[in-house]
């Protein structure tokens, strides 16, 4: 089929889609310091060894991402972002307990605070050295004000979305149509 | 034989019992048959029900869940469904309260309000029942889909929704104004003997000059 009459795969991710699912990895690199060596690993140990051989590989894919600094042009298959899903899927099961210490309202206040403080401090060091500050969804990341509802939204995506059974979930989150 | 699963998360502890239905030639460790549930909830009472009252559970947390992960939680559980869940805005933090009617008449709901960490525990818990294939209950889940674009319309709050049209309409309005203030063009004066214009307006025959 001509490229240029190709119609665009119902189950493959939108713009908005690949900003979030790019997004999340960045929350979960930010939550755990070898985040960029255990997707790789992860990768490898889901089966997906193939599709992303080394951290370059899975750089590429998530380079996808429209907010990124050295953005790529064009869409992933399904099948790539099947297996980032998978991957993000497995590391949000693996940093669970941390998702939980975040989201939780038994935690004390003092120490709640700080740890969404660490976070913010990490996710936003990430952000600036990754992606576009130009693009308005890069600034609303960094916004102090907006920006703390977004992260709010990663965090609790991540957990809902932790494991096997989160997967569909996530997937069909991040297939939503674009407001 | 009886068989008992257990699903567990920090704060939560999902415990159903039942038997294979050998009729339909399950597996010895295959529950076909509910014979009841227990759900143990840290800090709150065990609450117990029958088949209907789990599935009811199952068919409104998960669909709720789905739509928190869009950014846009709304009710669940229509009137009559004895499982109920709707989101609480409380300042920044985000709860869930659940609720849960009786089968017993005059007996109050009970209410169970969760915070983020307490529902993804819960979720956790039915995502392991749901996905475990010794489990063959048969019920209906909804899938998970792609919200619309009017689902989605919800997250972005009404004043920004309204921002572009009311600019627009407020430019449109000041350029109106600015324009109905500028003063219209005076009609040139006549300028002696001047000759009309060809495709000037008829003009009255002048009075011929006396003698």
């Amino acid at each position: 089929m001509h490229p240029l009459t190709e119609s665009r795969s119902p189950s493959r991710l939108n713009r908005r889609g690949l900003e979030r699912l790019d997004l999340m990895l960045l929350s979960v690199e930010a939550l755990d310091l070898n985040g960029g060596e255990a997707m790789v690993f992860m990768a490898q140990q889901l089966g997906f060894g193939d599709l992303f051989p080394n951290r370059v590989e899975l750089w590429k894919r998530r380079c996808y991402n429209p907010l990124r600094l050295a953005c790529r042009r064009g869409e992933l298959s399904e099948t790539e972002t099947d297996a980032l899903i998978s991957v993000l899927c497995a590391l949000a099961e693996r940093i669970y307990p941390m998702l939980r210490q975040l989201l939780s309202s038994s935690e004390p206040d003092v120490v709640s605070i700080q740890r969404w403080e660490l976070f913010r401090q990490r996710l936003d060091e990430l952000v600036r050295e990754r992606l576009n500050p130009r693009r308005g969804g890069v600034q609303k990341l960094l916004d102090p004000e907006e920006g703390a509802r977004h992260r709010l939204q990663l965090v609790q995506g991540l957990a809902l979305g932790a494991g096997a059974g989160g997967f569909d979930r996530l997937k069909a989150s991040l297939m939503d149509a674009a407001a | 034989m009886k068989q008992s699963y257990r699903y567990e998360q920090t704060s939560c502890r999902l415990r159903i019992d039942g038997l294979p239905d050998l009729s339909a030639s399950q597996a010895d460790d295959a529950i076909g048959i509910l014979m009841g549930w227990e759900l143990d909830l840290i800090g709150r009472p065990s609450l117990e029900g029958k088949r209907n009252h789990l599935e009811a559970l199952l068919t409104v947390v998960l669909p709720y869940a789905r739509h928190l992960v869009s950014g846009v939680p709304r009710p669940f559980g229509a009137d009559g469904s004895p499982v109920q869940i709707e989101p609480l805005v409380n300042g920044e933090q985000s709860r869930h309260r659940l609720r849960l009617f009786s089968s017993q008449p005059d007996t109050p709901p009970l209410e169970f309000d969760f915070d983020d960490a307490e529902l993804a525990d819960l979720v956790r818990c039915l995502d392991q029942l749901r996905l475990d294939p010794r489990v063959q209950l048969g019920f209906v889940i909804p899938a998970e889909v792609p919200l619309q674009r009017r689902e989605i319309l919800e997250r972005v709050p009404l004043r920004r929704r309204l921002l572009s049209p009311a600019a627009g309409l407020a430019a449109l309005v000041i350029t109106s104004s600015l324009s109905l203030m500028l003063p219209l063009p005076k009609p040139a004066a006549p300028q002696g003997e001047a000759k009309p214009a060809a495709t000037s307006a008829p003009t009255t025959p002048q009075a011929p000059a006396a003698p």
